[in-house]
């Protein structure tokens, strides 16, 4: 397909999106789904037919596909649903299917911490803060979007702009044929040494994620940052304790 | 991993930030907020993982570590913040953030110092402290 018929395409999906995304958000008054939903598919499907070519491998291309639509019809649900309850549960379901594009990205540590800390610890806490506070339900704030029109057109801007800069990295005159130079902002500059103990990249493509890899290098080249990351982690412990209220204090 | 892979995988991305971003301008539930959030560091998450397999090395899946400490850091501190608000407002408008400020607070302009003595402050106010620890210091004014 050429490329500026392509690039004259976009902006329908965009369009469609945007629409399906102002009819879901919720209003004062309840609206029909199927419209929104009906309009929401299109819009996904016209971002397929142009921007994603189907490959040769099926098998990765159907995985592919039913786990970013999984996590794209979630994550939809999720910022249109009433309910706050729902809304962590529709959550917890894009991280699962964003946990199957780690999968397919080898990266299979990641995906069973993503599943851990996210599904298990985030979502489980967030459910509890809103069963805690919110035992009525949907509730006055809930049913009402705060400028609906105004924030998801700037929202669809925003990933127009993505997208036009994607396409004409990938689509334009074949320069998606650089793939077999990956790896070519990895070259260290001139006059920097690179770390003694820093793993050299792995020759074999699947042990990219392997966990001997990943902790060589977490624990070699970013043995700083991890300390750091520790350090933070206890200091958010420390002020989430003295932060959260006591029941002493109150009823909750 | 072939360009065209890589592409497709930035795409989801790209579109999980923008339904993240519009879920953090909209809905007006504080929690609902943060979850958009964490929606949005899913798709900061599989850009950065898909260059990681593009490139063939680890540095995206250990930053996509350090993305999942720092969200699991910022939803225990949001919560306690929200639960607090809660118990102050009983609702979790996120518009009632506008107006948190404190009466007691001292003036920190460069006016002069006030004269007027400390007000005695409340043991049970429910601002943010913590518990002491050890035995307590045997106090003057109190018998045991």
């Amino acid at each position: 397909m050429n490329w500026s018929v392509e690039n004259e395409l976009l902006p329908v999906p965009l369009v469609l999106g945007w629409l399906a995304v102002c009819w879901l958000l919720p209003r004062e008054r309840s609206r029909s789904r199927i419209l929104g939903g009906v309009l929401a598919v299109a819009a996904l499907l016209g971002l397929q037919s142009i921007l994603l070519p189907p490959a040769s491998d099926f098998v990765r291309d159907a995985m592919f596909y039913v786990f970013a639509g999984a996590a794209i019809l979630c994550a939809g649900l999720m910022i249109t649903d009433k309910n706050p309850v729902y809304a962590a549960l529709w959550f917890a379901l894009t991280t699962l299917a964003v946990c199957g594009l780690f999968l397919l990205n080898s990266a299979p540590f990641l995906a069973a911490a993503t599943i851990i800390v996210y599904a298990g610890a985030i979502v489980v806490t967030f459910l509890f803060v809103i069963m805690l506070a919110q035992q009525g339900g949907a509730a006055n704030y809930d049913r009402q979007a705060f400028q609906p029109e105004v924030a998801s057109l700037l929202s669809f801007v925003l990933l127009g702009t993505l997208l036009f800069s994607l396409q004409e990295w990938g689509g334009i005159d074949g320069r998606a044929a650089d793939a077999a130079r990956h790896g070519q902002f990895l070259t260290l500059p001139e006059g920097v040494q690179a770390n003694v103990l820093s793993q050299p990249p792995a020759s074999n493509p699947r042990e990219i994620g392997s966990l001997r890899v990943l902790g060589r290098s977490l624990f070699t080249d970013y043995l700083y940052a991890v300390e750091l990351a520790g350090t933070v982690l206890l200091v958010a412990t420390i002020g989430a304790i003295a932060i959260a209220p006591r029941r002493s204090q109150g009823h909750l | 991993m072939t360009a065209t892979a890589l592409e497709s995988q930035l795409i989801v991305g790209a579109i999980l930030f923008a339904l993240g971003m519009i879920g953090f301008l909209t809905r007006r539930n504080l929690i609902l907020i943060m979850l958009s959030a964490e929606l949005m560091l899913h798709g900061v998450s599989v850009n950065l993982t898909a260059f990681g397999k593009y490139h063939g090395n680890p540095q995206g899946q250990v930053f996509t570590i350090f993305v999942l400490t720092v969200a699991a850091c910022e939803a225990g501190l949001a919560l306690s913040l929200f639960l607090t608000l809660y118990q102050r407002r009983k609702s979790l408008d996120v518009f009632l953030w506008g107006n948190l400020g404190e009466d007691e607070l001292p003036v920190l302009s460069g006016g002069p110092p006030q004269s007027a003595p400390a007000k005695v402050i409340d043991p049970n106010a429910d601002f943010p402290h913590l518990t002491p620890a050890g035995r307590a210091p045997k106090s003057p004014t109190t018998k045991t």
